[in-house]
């Protein structure tokens, strides 16, 4: 199905709402659970949105920008897997894959203006020199209004100025090539699991990772609560006994500075 | 210069800002990106948050505004969710004139801590965990699935307030505990988060193998159902999963070239009947 220009331009005005917000990391509508479920809206299938949603949420679990790092752009990846999709016919699965050079593409947008920002920082302290407070707001909203035009162009044109090449391209493609692209979504979630192990995992956090995995792959559950809750209470012996050795160790050299008062006394 | 400030500060400053002045500070600190750069990172709507309360201190002494919007310029790179904590407890020390240096070096003391706990808890910890919840609901084609996650987050976003009265209330009481239990708050969160990732990979990480092995005409073997689903299921995906974080932290491998390589993999797999 074709998406019109009125669609073209409400998919726009969202991929404002959202990028901003992903740029502040403020409301989390930047995810792409939120972001598909409105694309599905917009483009007048919800069942849609929400099969996506689910999907491209689960492919960038891991993905974070946690650590200053800019991962692959989640607002992006929402939106053109959902309009793919729509637009071929494809199973979402499949669109995850194919949506994402859009989301690399927004990635290196980003990444350039992190650079780029930089220059700013130079007018900012005059401001700060010159205590000058409205100067200052103004330049936030400057770089902040960069951003939000950028997310409704690069959006536009993705979604709506390129969707009959897109829809060629797919269907010039064999079965095997879709087929590539639909298992690829489902192994993507392991690369930002990775990235997240590479984060927390030390040494002595293995047995907690084994511990989830089993659990998960042997209690029959429809989600990851359980595997939550086993997790809560792990956590919470470790801090008992954490705190508790605090407690111990606190007492032990008061104990210690206490005797060696009494030395320094007696000198 | 100095000294004057010295003195100034034995003459106890009064109180100038409201319980709404706090407030406001909280919805103000999501500017916390606002100009975000490589050079000073969060710098530019770090002080902007601020400003406000900065203005209210320091009235009309020029001087004194300019040297604390000049110290809250310098680099700073911490958590959007938590950081009104920080700037609470801030402007508590900017309202008592204390003086500029142990305000900044709190402030560089500080940040890094909360950056750390904010991102064991709210990336690897509620993230996944609320992800993982509300998209199998979303799969299901229920639109609870994007409304309990939005709602999940407005709550953390409507808490930045808490924080930052609890960052101003507590003043410089609060750094002393900060210091002691941020080691142990963030071993358990990791904890936590480590054990939920085990879960999504077993959940989550997709990968079957078609071949099947032909006994005879009316008996073949599945490589997956009969033979790896039998030993250990999911072992697919943790042993792949493994391997990414192996690429990733000791080979310092780019994710964006591991993405790529992924699909690479998974489309020559596909052709050849494997996957």
């Amino acid at each position: 199905m074709a998406i019109t220009l009125a669609q073209g331009i409400a998919l726009a005005v969202m991929a404002i709402i959202v990028g901003v917000d992903f740029w502040l990391e403020a409301l989390f509508i930047f995810r792409p659970i939120i972001v598909c479920t409105l694309t599905g809206i917009i483009l007048g299938n919800v069942p849609l949105g929400l099969m996506a949603g689910g999907l491209t949420e689960l492919a960038f679990a891991g993905l974070t920008p946690a650590g200053g790092t800019q991962p692959p752009n989640p607002v992006l990846a929402g939106v053109m897997t959902t309009v793919i999709a729509y637009t071929t016919g494809k199973d979402p699965a499949t669109a995850i894959g194919l949506a994402l050079p859009f989301s690399f593409l927004m990635q290196y947008i980003i990444l350039f203006y992190y650079s780029s920002f930089s220059l700013f920082m130079k007018k900012a302290d005059k401001y700060a020199e010159e205590a000058d407070g409205k100067s200052l707001a103004r330049l936030n909203m400057l770089t902040t209004g960069i951003v939000a035009i950028t997310y409704g162009v690069v959006v536009f044109l993705c979604a709506y100025v390129a969707q009959d090449a897109m829809q060629s391209l797919v269907k010039a493609m064999p079965e095997w090539l879709t087929h590539g692209f639909e298992i690829a979504g489902g192994i993507l979630p392991a690369v930002g699991f990775g990235m997240l192990l590479k984060v927390m995992l030390k040494g002595e956090f293995v047995p907690y990772l084994i511990l989830g995995f089993v659990i998960a792959s042997f209690v029959p559950f429809s989600n990851l609560l359980p595997v939550a809750v086993v997790g809560m209470a792990l956590a919470l012996i470790v801090f008992n006994n954490e705190r508790n050795n605090k407690k111990m160790a606190v007492a032990s050299s008061a104990a210690f500075e206490g005797e060696g008062d009494d030395e320094n006394e007696g000198i | 210069m100095t000294k004057m400030k010295e003195s100034e500060k034995n003459t106890a400053p009064e109180k100038v800002l409201t319980r709404k002045d706090i407030t406001k500070l909280g919805w103000r600190s999501s500017l916390l990106q606002a100009s975000f750069n490589y050079e000073r990172m969060q710098s530019g709507g770090f002080l902007l948050a601020q400003m406000d309360c900065l203005k209210k201190i320091y009235k009309d002494d020029k001087e004194g505004l300019s040297e604390a919007m000049t110290d809250n310029l310098e680099f700073i790179n911490t958590h959007p969710n938590l950081v009104g904590f920080l700037m609470g407890l801030l402007v508590s020390l900017e309202e008592a004139k204390e003086n500029r240096s142990t305000i900044k070096g709190l402030k560089v003391a500080l940040f890094a801590p909360l950056a750390g706990i904010g991102d064991a808890i709210f990336w690897f910890t509620i993230l996944p965990i609320v992800a993982g919840i509300s998209a199998s609901m979303a799969m299901s084609g229920s639109i609870v699935g994007p409304l309990l996650f939005f709602a999940v987050y407005l709550s953390i976003f409507i808490l930045r307030v808490a924080w930052t009265h609890a960052g101003y209330n507590l003043g410089l009481k609060a750094v002393d505990t900060l210091r002691e239990y941020s080691g142990i708050i963030s071993k358990v969160a990791t904890i936590l988060g480590v054990t939920v990732i085990g879960g999504l990979i077993a959940s989550y990480v997709h990968i079957s193998l078609l071949p099947e092995i032909v006994i005879n005409a009316s008996k073949t073997v599945s490589i997956q159902k009969d033979f790896l689903d039998k030993i250990f299921p999911n072992i697919l995906p943790f042993t792949y999963t493994l391997l990414m974080y192996f690429f990733l932290k000791k080979k310092k491998m780019s994710p964006v070239v591991l993405i790529a390589a992924t699909f690479g993999l998974a489309i020559l797999l596909s052709f050849l009947g494997i996957l």
